[in-house]
Order: structure tokens, then sequence, then C-alpha cells
């Protein structure tokens, strides 16, 4: 029985007041057609009024798909009149079998009416739903543009706190350290690369709009770095045609991308790999990938939080209009790559 | 008699930065072996018996905390980091030696005069130190599936699980559907219910495997059974009446 309550639902005491006060002013409004007292055709007009709301709200609250919602109440109601008159007979302890023979005209018209008020009153509660359904839709679609800008917000906040990772720059300076003794003209190398980099990934030295160029020059010298640090291990490529050079990219993406191959791709695997980063325009969006033949991921290894935000960032700057996809690479490593909409 | 050596770090250049530092601070510390990270810790120290392993905290493969637990008391212990707090503060507690990277030949000294000291005693165990950093490190996060593999035409495409909206059994493929795209893949749902983080796939259907981050709602369907709609997706998805029970209200 339990699982059945839900048909009644929306069957509050607000709907029961608001039919028996219809049903009092529909009686006061039609009583001068009819022969009976006003409290006997009150009491027909209340079993006909809450018949009806009781088929009109399980109509209302039963699932199915074959016919619309709006058709199953009308019907209810319709339903509901007719039974609600019988009901009414039954009430005032009339013979039934009169009902349909001697008095039918009588019942058709109290019939009538009940299908009649009963529609105008459906119809004014399927506009009141629409209405509160429009208002629930203005109100979500409120909702997911406050969420929207708050993702902007927050993949901002990120970008800025997006800091020079430490273990990478004292590593990196142990290497200069030692290169200053040993060999001067790579220790001034990796020393120009640096600067290069931070000039880009420190918030306080980033600009606010950036280009594809700035972004590959940065992960050019992030690439330079490694290579002094990883020896043969890491070689790279970069593939960028300068007509590409000016478009807009968004910053630090790239970097991350490179930072992941670096990481989970070549650094894991204790042999030399590759790192391409490749640049073209295609129907007018711009696809930037980065190929390594590292060690490719592992079904149950983490690709770091790094993707995750890429993904945040590029849905709160582009919406669905950009992505990122992450593919095997022949016959090893990963093909990361982001798709924006081209512009200049 | 002299002191042998081995140091471990993964990259060459800091490799020989230790090994000249330690020359000039410590002439008769013999550095026996180099080893880009801990794998043949063992073979290592059957083949040259080392009294000091200096060994890098990050390296790939076998890291410096792994390495020192194989090494277990058989030799001192010697970490270097270019940059950890949590492994700093951890190394101040429990009075082992560390150097960080870049080397101030100061504290380098320092840290030599220590160990001259101590290589006449016993090593002192540092499993304690390295349990707690290995847990500070989250050195192993549970075994869970994190990446689909998927055939698009001729690519393999690399889709991360939190990525997934939800899996569903689609005769004899697994639709897997995110918020941009759909694949199909062969690992049956019982397959990935195994391997999937419960915590986040919660099976809601014999068919049916959702990601419970991209539920927007839940509500009563036809029957016993609930019906959720997704963020993101227009698709509902039937919670069947066997799983309406992880949806009852709290």
């Amino acid at each position: 029985m339990k699982s059945y309550l839900h048909l009644l639902e929306g069957l509050t005491v607000q709907r029961v007041l608001w039919v028996t006060a219809i049903c009092a002013a529909a009686t006061a409004t039609v009583i001068w057609l009819f022969l009976n007292t006003y409290f006997d055709l009150f009491v027909t007009a209340l079993c006909v009024g809450y018949t009806s709301m009781l088929m009109f709200t399980v109509a209302g609250n039963i699932r199915q798909t074959r016919m619309p919602r709006e058709a199953m109440q009308v019907l209810a109601v319709v339903v509901g009149s007719v039974l609600g008159t019988i009901f009414a007979g039954f009430v005032k302890g009339r013979d039934i079998s009169q009902m349909f023979t001697e008095r039918l005209a009588g019942v058709a018209i109290s019939m009538g009416l009940g299908i009649g008020f009963g529609c105008i009153i459906v119809a004014a509660m399927i506009l009141r739903e629409k209405h509160a359904r429009d208002q629930a839709r203005i109100a979500k679609a409120e909702a997911e543009r406050h969420q929207l800008e708050k993702n902007v917000l927050e993949a901002q906040l990120q970008l800025m706190q997006a800091q020079v990772e430490p273990h990478f720059l004292f590593n990196t300076l142990a290497n200069v350290q030692h290169l200053v003794e040993t060999d001067a003209a790579s220790a001034t190398r990796v020393l120009e690369s640096l600067i290069q980099y931070l000039r880009a990934a420190l918030p306080q030295m980033r600009e606010g709009a950036t280009n594809l160029g700035r972004e590959v020059d940065m992960a050019r010298a992030f690439l330079e770095i490694h290579r002094v640090r990883m020896g043969s291990r890491l070689a790279f490529d970069i593939e960028v045609p300068d007509d590409l050079k000016c478009r807009a990219f968004p910053p630090m993406m790239l970097i991350s991308l490179v930072e992941n191959a670096i990481k989970h791709g070549v650094d894991p695997c204790c042999e030399s790999g590759m790192i391409t980063i490749r640049a073209r325009e295609d129907e007018g969006r711009l696809r930037v990938s980065v190929t390594d033949t590292g060690e490719g991921v592992k079904p149950k290894q983490g690709g770091g939080v790094g993707l995750t935000n890429i993904r945040e960032r590029l849905k709160a700057l582009y919406g669905s209009s950009a992505r990122l996809v992450m593919e095997e690479n022949a016959p090893r490593g990963v093909v990361a790559s982001i798709e924006v909409p081209a512009t200049s | 008699m002299g002191f042998t050596a081995v140091i471990a770090d993964d990259e060459p250049l800091l490799r020989a930065n230790l090994r000249t530092r330690l020359a000039k601070l410590w002439p008769e510390l013999a550095v026996v072996h180099e080893m880009e990270n801990g794998r043949g810790i063992e073979e290592v120290i059957a083949a040259h018996e080392p009294d000091l392993f200096f060994l890098d905290i990050h390296m790939p493969g076998v890291n410096g905390l792994e390495a020192a637990r194989a090494v277990a008391g058989r030799a001192h212990v010697v970490f270097v980091t270019a940059f950890d707090q949590y492994a700093v503060e951890a190394f101040e507690r429990g009075a082992i030696d560390y150097v960080l990277k870049p080397f101030n030949e100061e504290r380098l000294g320092v840290t030599v005069e220590r160990l001259r000291e101590r290589l006449e005693m016993k090593p002192a165990s540092v499993d304690a130190l390295v349990e707690q950093l290995a847990g500070r490190l989250g050195a192993r996060p549970a075994e869970h599936l994190r990446w689909i593999k998927a055939s698009v035409g001729s690519n393999v495409r690399l889709i991360p699980v939190e990525e997934v909206l939800f899996f569903q059994s689609d005769e004899k493929y697994t639709r897997v559907v995110t918020c941009d795209s759909e694949v199909l893949i062969r690992k049956p749902i019982k397959e990935l219910l195994d391997e999937l983080d419960p915590a986040k796939f919660w099976q809601i259907h014999r068919a049916t495997i959702v990601n419970v981050d991209h539920i927007a709602s839940v509500r009563r369907g036809l029957k016993d059974q609930a019906e959720i709609a997704l963020r993101d997706n227009r698709e509902t998805l039937v919670v069947s009446r066997a799983f309406t029970h992880l949806f009852k209200q709290m």
C-alpha cells in the first residue's frame, strides 16, 4: 500500500480548502437553475468536486508516457464528475436506478456543470503549474549562470595560485651549482632558460593575455631545463608553424601537458623519451598537442590534478567549444591535445 | 680505515655534484657506486657492502624511501632532497641526516662531521621515519581503475574515470558516456565494478554504473524504482528496486 502513497502527492489541505470554496461559489452561481436547496446542491457539488480532485491528483501522479499529463487530468475530471454525481446520489440516499431514468436531466446538468467547472479549474491549475515550472527553469538557468561565473573565477584563482614547484626550482639550481664549476657555458644556458620560464610562470610576472607563441616559448624553456637535468633520457621537438604563434591560447595549459609528459611519461621509464609539441589549425579550430614516447598511462594510476584543472578551465573559458583529448601514441606513450576555437 | 658510500640520484649532474663536494670535504670517503634509483639495491649491498647511502627521496622507479626500507639498518642512510617541507620536519625530529639541494658547503660539512662520528656505531633504524614519510608523501594511493581505454577509429582514446558520467551495458559492449563523448568498450559492467573506486562509482541497475559526482538529482520513478538526472547530460538513468536503498534519505 505504501508504494501507492505517492499517487496522492500534492493533495494538500490547501487544495481541499480551495475545492471546498470553489464548490460553495459554484453552488451559489448556479442555484437558480435548480429547485434544490442550497445545502442539497452544495453536498452534490462537494461530492463531484472531491471525487474530481482525487482523480485529478492521481492522474497527475501516475507515471506513464502514453498520453500527455494534461489530457489525463481532463479525463480524470470528466470521470470524476460522473462518479461524483453518482456518489452524491448515494450520500443523499437517492435511488441510484432512478438517476438514469426520470431524474436523468438533473443528473446530466450537475454532471455537466461538474465537468465545466472542473475543466476551468484544471486549465487554471495547468497554467499555474506551467508558470511554476517556468519559474523553476529560470531559477535553474540563473543558478547555472552563477555556477559558471564561479567556475571562471575559480579557474582564474587556480591560475594565480599555480606556483612554480619549489622542488623543480631547487633541483634546477642544484644543477646550475654544479655546472658553474664544470661547464660554465651550460650553466649560463640553463640559467637563461630558467629566467625565461620564471618570467612566464610566476603569477606576478604573468601578463593577462597570452598567445600560443609565448606559451610555446615557455614550454621550450621548461624542456631545455629538464634536458639538462635528465641528460640523454630526454629529447624534444617543437613543430609549431610561425603563423599560428599569434593565436590566442589560454595560459599555463601547454606547460601543464608538457610537465605531465615528463612526470608521468618519460621520467618513470628509464630509457630515453621524446616529447613533441605540435600545433595546427583546422576549420577554425586550433589544435595543440603534446606527444610523448614514454610509459603511457597505467589503467590504475592517476594523471594528476593538472588534467582536471585544464578541463575545468577550458569549460569555464569556452563552454563546450573546447576540449582536452587524451590518446595513446603508437607505439608507446600518450598524445594529449587541446582544441580551442581559433582566434587571434 | 676509509669508509665507503653509494650515491643514488636520478640526475647524473647532481650525483656528480655531490661526489665532487664530498671529495673535497671528506677525502677518505670512497664513493664506490652510483645508482639512478633504488632498483637493485640488494645487489649493490651484496657487492659493495657500503657503510653509507646517500638517497635522493624523489626518484622514478624505486624512490629513496623504498630504498631506505630495503637497506634496513645494514648501512647508514642520508637522505638528499631538493625541497620537501614534511621530510625536513621529520628529519629534524628524528635526528636523521639529510642534505638539501642545492648543497650548502657549510651545512654539508656539519653532516660530514656527524657522519664521521656515527659511522663507528651501528646504523640507526630509519623504519619508523620512513613509514611516517611514506604516509605523508602519499606513496601508495588505493589501486582503483583511473583510465578507460577505448578504441575510437584507429586511435585509442584515454578517458580519466572522473570524466565518465555512467557506464551502461549494451548487449556485448559497455557504453562509456562522458559529458562530451560516448564510446564503447568491451569490458563488462561486472568487471568494471570490481576495479572502479566504490566510493565514487555506484551500481544502480544490473546494467548501469553511475559516477555519483555527476548526479544532479534523484527522484521516484515507476513502481519501486528511482530515476537519476545527471549534470551535463539529458539522459535519465533508472535505479532498479534492488539499488534504491542507496538513495534512501539518511
